[in-house]
């Protein structure tokens, strides 16, 4: 069994060359996922086929994955079954709950004040590919790849620089921008925010991947009926 | 720009960089010739009273004042600022150049804290240039785009709203209905993500009082992020500005350095 992650205030270490190879590693990160986005926004403006799309999230998880084995000790830990007692479970799961219902609602205030929404499934939809293919593609491998990078490595590696609360707040904030839509950055912050403190409370990655994933699914069934 | 060294009691060392990058060195109120410009790295040397050797160097900073550090028998010495230092521990005002509090004993910031606290300061500055930038270029286009939109849509006046427009816009096929939304909405559009990003970072210039690391990371993110958004949605703004982008970077990546190493000095 793979032992627990020191405690945060062990791990902040005062060197500043480690300090800034930790920021490096958590900058160069958010640089990639952020190119294979220019990429693929380039990419799109002539060709509207799910199949760049594809390949991007692909070539992300690779990424993601080489950088998760950089810090493979603390990856390895966060993916245990996750610590935490029955009673706090149930709190973080209405907690995940209500913030399910508050970004429902942001989106449909947002949707009704006339703001023009992306279709996640869209393209896959004129396509026709299946169900599977999309559920896989827009719910369930963004979550894990997200989780990975944003609440893994990311807040992993800022927890050596800062304490748990900053790191937390940085790796919203990395989260919500990456996403690129302005109009998105307070509610992909808050989504941010609610993913980390799940990390945080149970040290695990799951919760927030289960959370992730079910929120990318409602969206795409919402959109598919 | 005029920075000041209280060496001690008696000595005083002035530079004034003024326009054109002209430089006069000045010791105890009299001025020393010498080849100094803020146009290149320069450095003068002379004689304090007392024979203390000093050194005093201009470094061109790409998109801020110059760094200008002055040397005494090779030590840095820090410039005296406008308000007074004071104790972190016991709040009572201390020399430039003290190293420990004369009244209590804990130890002042070292020199080099200093030129770190400028790059600090010099990113706060850039994140509340991004924001008021955002906030007048959202106005501006606001506007312009209202203008454009007003022409648009009165060539639309006459069509029946449930037909489809005759040509593809980006590729995308509009009923005349949605077209109109589409154009009535844009100017808002802009507006609000404009309004969105000025809001993010006067958040972050506030937050940078208190964390300036986390606050200049987020800004730099944010900053890449509307670069490259903006490179996808019209790629010919990719040469637009290169040199805004380029110094803005550069402020805040060097801001986060010097946030970096004044928390690590101090901890």
């Amino acid at each position: 069994m793979p032992s627990p992650p020191a405690p945060v205030s062990d791990r902040v270490n005062h060197n500043f060359s480690f300090q800034w190879a930790e920021i490096n590693r958590a900058a160069t990160l958010f640089v990639l996922l952020l190119a294979s986005s220019f990429i693929l926004g380039m990419i799109e403006r002539i060709n509207s086929s799910p199949w760049p799309e594809a390949v991007v999230s692909g070539v992300n998880a690779l990424i993601v994955l080489g950088f998760a084995g950089l810090r493979h000790k603390e990856i390895v830990a966060l993916l245990g079954v996750p610590r935490i007692a029955w009673r706090n479970a149930i709190e973080l799961t209405l907690l995940s709950l209500a913030l399910l219902a508050l970004m429902s609602i942001y989106f449909a205030l947002i949707e009704y004040l006339g703001v023009p929404m992306l279709r996640a499934a869209s393209e896959f939809q004129k396509a026709r590919w299946g169900l599977g293919a999309m559920v896989v593609l827009v719910s369930l491998m963004p979550a894990v790849v997200e989780e990975m990078a944003f609440r893994g490595v990311i807040q992993s590696s800022l927890e050596h620089v800062f304490d748990w609360r900053e790191a937390w707040i940085i790796q919203a904030a990395l989260f919500s921008v990456l996403h690129l839509l302005p109009m998105m950055f307070p509610s992909h912050f808050v989504i941010g925010l609610g993913l980390g403190y799940l990390r945080h409370r149970s040290k695990s990655l799951y919760p927030g991947m289960v959370l992730h994933a079910s929120w990318n699914a409602l969206v795409l069934f919402q959109e598919l009926s | 720009m005029k920075t000041k060294w209280e060496i001690d009691e008696s000595t005083a060392v002035d530079l004034k960089i003024g326009g054109f990058a002209k430089t006069e060195l000045i010791l105890n109120n009299k001025e020393i010739p010498n080849h100094l410009t803020a146009r290149r790295k320069s450095e003068a040397t002379f004689e304090l009273p007392g024979g203390r050797h000093a050194k005093l160097t201009i470094e061109p900073q790409f998109g801020t004042s110059p760094l200008t550090k002055l040397y005494v028998d090779g030590q840095l010495m820090v410039p005296t600022p406008k308000n007074p230092i004071t104790c972190g521990s016991c709040g009572s005002i201390a020399k430039p150049n003290d190293r420990f509090c004369g009244k209590c004993g804990h130890a002042m910031p070292s020199p080099e804290s200093y030129v770190h606290e400028k790059y600090v300061n010099d990113a706060t500055t850039a994140i509340w240039m991004l924001s008021g930038l955002f906030f007048v270029s959202g106005i501006i286009l606001f506007v312009i785009m209202q203008s454009q939109g007003s022409d648009a849509l009165s060539k639309l006046a006459g069509l029946d709203p449930n037909s489809q427009f005759p040509h593809p816009i980006n590729g995308v096929n509009y009923t005349v209905a949605a077209l109109r939304s589409q154009i009535a909405w844009e100017p808002w559009g802009v507006l609000i993500v404009n309004l969105i990003l000025a809001i993010v970072m006067t958040i972050l210039a506030f937050w940078g009082k208190r964390a300036p690391l986390a606050a200049t990371l987020v800004a730099l993110a944010t900053y890449a992020v509307v670069v490259v958004t903006n490179a996808i949605i019209s790629p010919a703004s990719i040469g637009q500005g290169v040199v805004i982008k380029i110094m803005v970077v550069l402020l805040l990546y060097r801001g986060i350095s010097g946030a970096l190493a004044l928390r690590t000095a101090s901890a």
